[in-house]
């Protein structure tokens, strides 16, 4: 493929993002302009000015990008005052994304990003080439990277699909991506406050007692609602599917994303059910590269946004099949452990509270805050509960979580490093946490595979265990790769003898 | 490559119950009461980690002192090595073939003491910070010009205390297909990061540790806490001597991509 350029609506579109971006200091501009006496001609030429200058810069931009997908690499000369030349080696690209929200689609154009492991932020950021460009590119991308020409006349492989949601799955994704957090935290405030009106009629501080837990609840409610709907439209017409050895997407109402994950590239899996999906059986399934930063929710790793708890792993099985866990509880004392730390809690809330009630004009039923004693408990057990881990033959997997519960697999191949900690209350009980660290963006939530509070032996145990079997994996992958070069040069070679595949 | 041993049992610790004989692996008192075992079987993989989890239990927790007699893990890992033909590694040619395993391991190893200087001044320089704005805020608000002394000499103590169990803490073993280490006063942390996984080591000096002739190794690996692997207090010879040790052994542990 020649060198080609972005395409050339970009230039307009590109100009209009900059003056948009520089909108408060035109509007400040023109403004001050007025109120300074100077016409209000000034203030807009300016404007036409600032339009122009980006059309320009654009315009060379545009003018000096260059990209090209040669036979192993993608390469881009881009800069206007100074040079860069990238070379992204095929093999090395983790996901290939494509976005465009309403704006590009009425322009007929597309984002198009390819990601590699290193590297703090996107490798390759097209912004923007045609939609059928883009959609050339990443089948192109894919093509070269599973090692055909681009002659061939091998035909592309059938895409099955996967998963497509359904409305009834939409409806549900949005009811529950409902933050329960936002909700428990109104309802945390509602009978703190709410007593205080029948014992202090008549203070001036009334009304806004009244109108501030209403304030709070409505609040929660509509950043709820919001929740919901900025799921509905982000996941609309979500489809999966799988062409060869990688999943493809597509996703979005208003915005659209598309993108390829390679099978190969996978970390890890994560299932998340929250509180109210368990309760309805529901589940949702993201898939983890290393192409993405650490805490990056660019949420294109999200595989299954939301189906019935089976389907779910039944799907995470075919991208990895793990094993049936077995899984190991931590001991009844992390939970005592708990059970303390939330008293300690409620009890340091309490001495806020009653702080804020003696120290300042605002006063109201501050013990009411002790109603947390009792449920500190009730909230351990439930945080207990849900921690477990599990070996698998090639897996390990961790869950964790009450008000979202996560499990995570993640294959021994997979594993970088198995950190084992004690903390001086953990010591106190004999309990340690494992963390095993794989090279995935940490997730969404941002949260690593852990087990939580294991018995201190049992850690130790499990760090070995783990670190052995990633051992016995490589050793495992080490033999397949030797057998594989030996069958390349073996119809050349004297032939595979029997004293040849020193892995075994 | 051992001859590191001598000169750290000089610096620290109680001294090596027995010269240079390798301890039996089955041995129990070679478990319980050598803490370096110089010269110790580096094929053996069970007796190090108990030996590496008692000097903190004994010297901080004492509660602990089952924690070490972990159940034994299967596998022989004489076996597993017995692929790789043992010829002694030449410095030049690192294909996976060549190295010798065996040589470039070591026993379980602590920092140099000198470590604990760096640490110390180090909180010197936060001691005197906070101690400056306690002076201030004493001198200013309630009349006690003495408070930011105290609050300095407090936070000093501290942090020699801290210094001193935080190096009691410290060591870590280059064992034959990973690094481990083991450290930490309030939180005990063991990492184990295999060879497969290491991008690459630095060898970094800051002032202090220049002037006192240290150096601190930091290993990179693809996980999402990558740098968070480091050892300090290193002398700079070992520390170049970890540096070319951990790029061999990673070479020769031939791992493919790691993501």
């Amino acid at each position: 493929m020649p060198a080609r350029r972005l395409a050339p609506l970009s230039v307009f579109y590109r100009a209009g993002e900059t003056v948009f971006r520089l909108a408060w200091l035109l509007v400040i501009a023109t403004i001050g302009s007025r109120s300074m006496g100077i016409p209000t001609e000034v203030g807009a030429g300016v404007v036409v000015a600032g339009l122009v200058l980006a059309l320009l810069y654009q315009f060379v931009y545009w003018q000096r990008y260059e990209y090209e997908l040669t036979g192993d690499t993608f390469d881009i000369r881009s800069g206007v005052l100074s040079r860069r030349t990238r070379e992204i080696p095929l093999g090395r690209v983790q996901n290939v994304d494509l976005r465009r929200n309403v704006v590009q689609r009425a322009l007929g154009i597309a984002e198009v990003r390819l990601e590699t492991a290193g590297g703090s932020e996107t490798e390759a950021q097209l912004r923007f080439v045609g939609e059928e460009e883009a959609q050339q590119l990443r089948d192109a991308v894919s093509r070269r990277k599973r090692g055909v020409d681009e002659d061939s006349t091998e035909p592309e492989p059938e895409a099955d699909l996967l998963f497509a949601i359904t409305p009834k799955e939409l409806f549900i994704l949005g009811v529950t991506s409902i933050d329960l957090r936002l909700l428990s935290l109104a309802s945390v405030f509602l009978p703190v406050v709410v007593p205080s009106l029948t014992d202090r009629f008549g203070d001036p501080l009334v009304s806004f007692a009244m109108t501030a837990p209403v304030g709070a609840f409505g609040l929660a409610v509509a950043a709820a609602v919001l929740s919901g709907l900025y799921s509905i439209t982000n996941y609309y017409g979500f489809r999966l599917s799988r062409a060869g050895s990688e999943l493809r997407y597509e996703r979005g109402l208003l915005q659209q994303f598309a993108g390829t994950i390679p099978l190969e590239k996978v970390q890890t899996l994560s299932i998340t059910e929250n509180v109210l999906a368990r309760r309805l059986g529901y589940a949702s399934l993201s898939v983890e590269t290393a192409g993405y930063a650490p805490g990056d929710s660019s949420g294109s790793q999200s595989a299954v946004p939301i189906a019935e708890r089976d389907r779910v792993f039944a799907l995470a099985r075919s991208v990895d099949a793990f094993g049936e866990p077995d899984w190991q509880r931590p001991p009844k004392r992390a939970r005592t452990r708990y059970v303390v730390r939330y008293t300690a809690l409620v009890l340091v809330l309490t001495g806020v509270a009653y702080g804020v009630d003696r120290f300042t004009g605002f006063s109201y039923a501050w013990y009411y805050v002790l109603v947390g004693v009792p449920l500190a408990p009730v909230g351990a057990h439930l945080k207990w509960r849900n921690l477990a881990y599990a070996l698998c033959e090639d897996h390990v997997l961790t869950r964790a979580g009450f008000w979202s519960r996560e499990t995570r697999v993640v294959p021994y191949y997979r594993i970088q490093t198995v950190v084992d900690s004690r903390t001086v209350f953990q010591r106190r009980r004999r309990l340690a946490t494992v963390l095993i660290d794989t090279a995935g963006g940490g997730g969404i939530t941002g949260n690593d595979a852990r087990a939580i509070d294991i018995d201190a032996d049992a850690a130790a145990d499990l760090r070995e265990t783990v670190h052995d079997r990633l051992q016995d994996s490589l050793d495992e992958a080490r033999a397949v790769r030797r057998r594989r070069r030996l069958e390349s040069i073996a119809p050349t070679g004297a032939g595979p003898g029997p004293d040849v595949s020193p892995g075994d | 490559m051992n001859d590191g041993d001598a000169e750290s049992d000089e610096e620290a610790g109680p001294p090596p119950r027995t010269g240079s004989d390798p301890p039996e692996p089955g041995d129990p008192e070679a478990r319980d009461g050598d803490e370096r075992g110089p010269g110790r079987p580096t094929g053996d993989r069970e007796p190090p980690r108990a030996d590496a989890s008692d000097p903190d239990s004994s010297s901080e927790v004492g509660a602990e002192s089952e924690d070490g007699e972990g159940s034994p893990v299967e596998g022989d890992p004489v076996e597993e090595r017995s692929g790789v033909p043992g010829t002694p590694g030449e410095g030049s040619g690192v294909s996976p073939e060549e190295v010798d395993i065996e040589e470039l391991t070591g026993p379980v190893r602590k920092l140099d003491p000198r470590v604990r200087y760096v640490w110390v001044l180090g909180s010197v320089m936060g001691s005197l910070v906070l101690g400056g704005i306690a002076a201030v805020a004493g001198f200013v608000a309630l009349d006690r010009p003495l408070l930011g002394v105290a609050v300095f000499l407090f936070l000093l103590a501290l942090g020699a205390v801290l210094a001193v169990l935080r190096y009691r803490s410290w060591s870590y073993e280059v064992r034959e297909d990973s690094l481990y280490l083991e450290r930490g006063v309030i939180t005990h942390t063991r990492t184990v990061v295999p060879y497969v996984r290491i991008q690459h080591v630095d060898a970094s000096r800051g002032p202090v540790e220049r002037a006192l002739g240290l150096a601190t190794a930091v290993v990179y690996t693809a996980g999402s806490r990558g740098a968070d692997v480091s050892i300090p207090g290193l002398t700079t010879e070992r520390a170049d001597d970890l540096q070319e040790r951990l790029k061999r052994l990673a070479i020769a542990a031939e791992g493919e991509d790691a993501v």
